[in-house]
């Protein structure tokens, strides 16, 4: 059991900056979560904690003692790989047993710990099977195992679930909350699924070109995200964003308008911002009673319905001949979530209202959040 | 009968299903079958159903595809092996035709008492394993430190291969020159960092002579085992080794116990290559040595030609090459039967 601190953690590839003046304090028995799209240095922040890659500047702290160049193996970290990475030649006992057996213990210990793991797992009488003669999610187990069983202080993740089709991995998801709570080691888990992040996490650290982004409970972060970044990647689908610029009755673009006093806020008349709202804040103008405090009524016209069961998607044109992009949406699109007994029809003209106490603004060059929700 | 042998693939499903049919549909009407044996109302034009069928069966409709090549390689490889294990037999020698009348096995007792034979066998014996597990060692160190990314990665393993792609003609020469007691380079070498104890004449002395060759072909294969080993461990998964590392596996550790264990298909593969070229290394000892290599060189391939070609021995000859050939099933063999249980066949 260890908190992890890194400080000032830099890691530059000839030409590339992967990691850039990382600062992160993670607390002892803490899951918490590195997300971010591929390619943003999550994986090889993670890699330095692990030692498998030297920073370039910086320092790591694990239970308070500075590991920055220590190897691997004295660091009392355990890793849990995206492509598993059992050895296929040795069967399961081997493999799990192959950090202590490398470190000498005496087969006594090292048949209790074992035990003691696959117990935890519950890979119970399968010892003496191959890896390639099991499934993909026993084979996970056996990599959970094998990193368990030398009783690290920190366990690190490397986008463990990857690999599983979409069932296993929702049930691997509650394995490993499970597994955490039973443990109670501090938990660094890597992966590029939000909805991973979102349910497993103490903290999410939401990291993008090399930079930690926000580091917060997972609803803070859902609910106050600090910047544009961090809003349109957490919550699936993701936010609308509307850019549009501030005038003296509040936020005013080219379909959409709210009105609050600019004085009230950390703004000025003209500056330009993006407004960010939820779709599960956008609501039909009609029945609006449950909404508090809704916004002017926006015209607009629908487009594609995508019925999910328990919700339906509506995706709106706020300009009749607006075209639509379902994975970029632009300012003269939103995507609304309705209940699946309100009557939409396909490209028909709506009003829509905006949830104002759900509205976040944003500073449309710099990115930084303004203010969520207006009074 | 023919329906049976030359429909099979159409008709299994049909048999399959057929009897739980006609027990579903008691005293139903009788179910027309296309292929697969007559029906009653299927008596008229049965000839030209089994032409029919003959025609369309994926055998005969298969044959142009495999069939020349299965003719070709029946006479001349396996038809040409026959001949020769019926030629040892016959006691031919000389100028004379082969005449197909006494078949004995004298000259494979011959072969028992016969110490040119006897020492030929273990001299090729000796090249096949030494010379295997020296390449494959010394492929497999080329391939790890290659694989350790180092700089010009190319360029070096293409210097390593080079000597691969040599006819063994050349390499045969090239050789002579390095061994050459007087001006060689290896001899030069070893006065010059002052180890005269150690310099001989390599191809004439017979106790090195042996491991002379086997270092020479040592050196011209072992770039082809570290290419078919490099392949073999770009197949493994970067996370072996960090997972390794992170139990605490120091490098060497990390190869001994996680990576070479790996490489068992690799290692097999490129060892069947080396030993059956071992075997049948004929060019390389007739190109330094001719016919006669001497007894602590010669090997069974050489002392073939030699018997046959140079002394007219046929029948001789041909049993030393069943022999040989033997010994090259019974490493092939094991090969094949392997991949067969690992279904690769």
């Amino acid at each position: 059991m260890a908190n992890v601190t890194l400080e000032h953690i830099t890691k530059r590839y000839e030409d590339v900056t992967a990691v850039d003046d990382m600062n992160l304090d993670i607390e002892d028995g803490e899951f918490v979560t590195f997300v971010g799209p591929s390619g943003c240095g999550k994986s090889t922040t993670m890699e330095t904690i692990a030692g498998l890659t030297l920073p370039t500047e910086g320092t790591i702290e694990i239970g308070g003692r500075d590991v920055t160049d220590l190897p691997p193996k004295d660091r009392g970290i355990s890793m849990v790989f995206q492509n598993i990475a059992l050895f296929p030649h040795m069967d399961v006992y081997d493999n799990i047993s192959f950090g202590l057996r490398l470190r000498e213990y005496d087969q006594e210990e090292i048949d209790r710990r074992v035990e003691e793991a696959a117990d935890i797992v519950q890979l119970e009488g399968m010892m003496d099977r191959m890896p390639e003669e099991m499934s993909g999610g026993q084979r996970q187990r056996v990599a959970i195992a094998r990193a368990i069983v030398r009783n690290p202080d920190v366990f690190l993740m490397d986008e463990p679930l990857a690999n599983l089709d979409a069932k296993l991995r929702v049930h691997m998801r509650t394995e490993l909350q499970r597994l955490h709570k039973e443990l109670d080691t501090t938990i660094i888990y890597v992966t590029h699924d939000q909805a991973e992040a979102m349910t497993m996490s103490d903290r999410i650290a939401v990291i993008d070109s090399g930079q930690l982004q926000q580091i917060d409970p997972p609803l803070v972060c859902y609910n106050e995200p600090t910047n544009l970044f961090v809003a349109g990647f957490i919550g699936s689908p993701s936010m609308n964003f509307v850019e549009g610029e501030v005038t003296a009755d509040g936020f005013d673009a080219e379909h959409v308008t709210v009105d609050f006093d600019p004085d009230a806020y950390d703004v000025s008349v003209g500056d330009e911002v993006t407004l960010g709202i939820r779709p599960e804040d956008v609501y039909l103008a009609d029945g609006v009673e449950s909404v508090e405090d809704p916004s002017a009524v926006v015209d607009a016209w629908t487009d594609v319905l995508e019925p999910m069961g328990n919700e339906v998607f509506v995706y709106l044109k706020l300009a009749q001949d607006a075209e639509l992009r379902i994975d970029e949406r632009d300012s003269d699109q939103l995507l609304m979530s309705v209940d699946p007994d309100v009557e939409v029809e396909e490209d028909g003209e709506i009003d829509v209202v905006l949830d104002r106490s759900r509205v976040h603004l944003f500073e449309t060059g710099s990115g930084d959040a303004i203010v969520h929700g207006l009074d | 009968m023919l329906g049976g042998l030359f429909g099979r693939s159409e008709r299994d499903p049909d048999d399959a299903e057929s009897d739980g049919e006609q027990r579903s549909r008691p005293g139903g009407e009788q179910r027309l079958r296309t292929d697969g044996g007559a029906t009653a109302s299927a008596s008229a034009g049965t000839d030209a159903s089994i032409l029919t069928r003959l025609r369309r069966s994926e055998f005969v409709e298969s044959i142009p595809f495999w069939g020349p090549p299965a003719v070709l390689v029946g006479i001349f490889v396996y038809g040409a092996v026959a001949w020769n294990l019926v030629i040892s037999l016959i006691g031919w020698d000389g100028l004379g035709q082969p005449e197909y009348t006494d078949f004995s096995l004298a000259a494979y007792e011959q072969l028992l008492v016969d110490p040119s034979f006897t020492s030929a066998f273990w001299n090729t014996l000796i090249l096949l394993l030494v010379f295997t597990v020296l390449s494959l060692a010394v492929g497999l160190l080329l391939a790890i430190l290659i694989d350790r990314g180092i700089r010009f990665e190319n360029t070096f393993r293409t210097i390593y291969l080079l000597p691969m792609s040599l006819s063994f003609v050349v390499t045969a020469i090239f050789w002579a020159w390095m061994y050459n007691p007087r001006i060689g380079l290896i001899n030069t070498a070893l006065r010059g960092v002052g180890l005269d104890v150690l310099t001989t004449a390599w191809l004439s002395n017979p106790d090195v002579k042996l491991f002379a060759i086997i270092f020479a072909l040592m050196w011209q294969f072992s770039g082809y085992c570290m290419v078919v080993y490099l392949a073999g461990l770009r197949a493994i998964p970067r996370d072996q080794y960090e997972a390794a590392r992170i139990d605490g596996a120091s490098t060497l550790r990390v190869y001994l116990r996680v990576i070479i264990p790996q490489l068992g298909a690799s290692t097999m593969s490129a060892a069947v290559v080396l030993m059956v070229f071992a075997l049948k290394a004929f060019d390389f000892l007739f190109v330094l040595f001719g016919v006669n290599p001497g007894q602590s060189a010669d090997i069974l391939s050489v002392m073939m030609y030699r018997v046959a070609f140079d002394r007219l021995q046929w029948s001789y000859g041909a049993a030393v090459a069943t022999v040989l050939f033997a010994m090259a099933l019974s490493v092939i063999g094991p090969y094949l039967y392997a991949q067969y249980r690992r279904g690769e066949l």
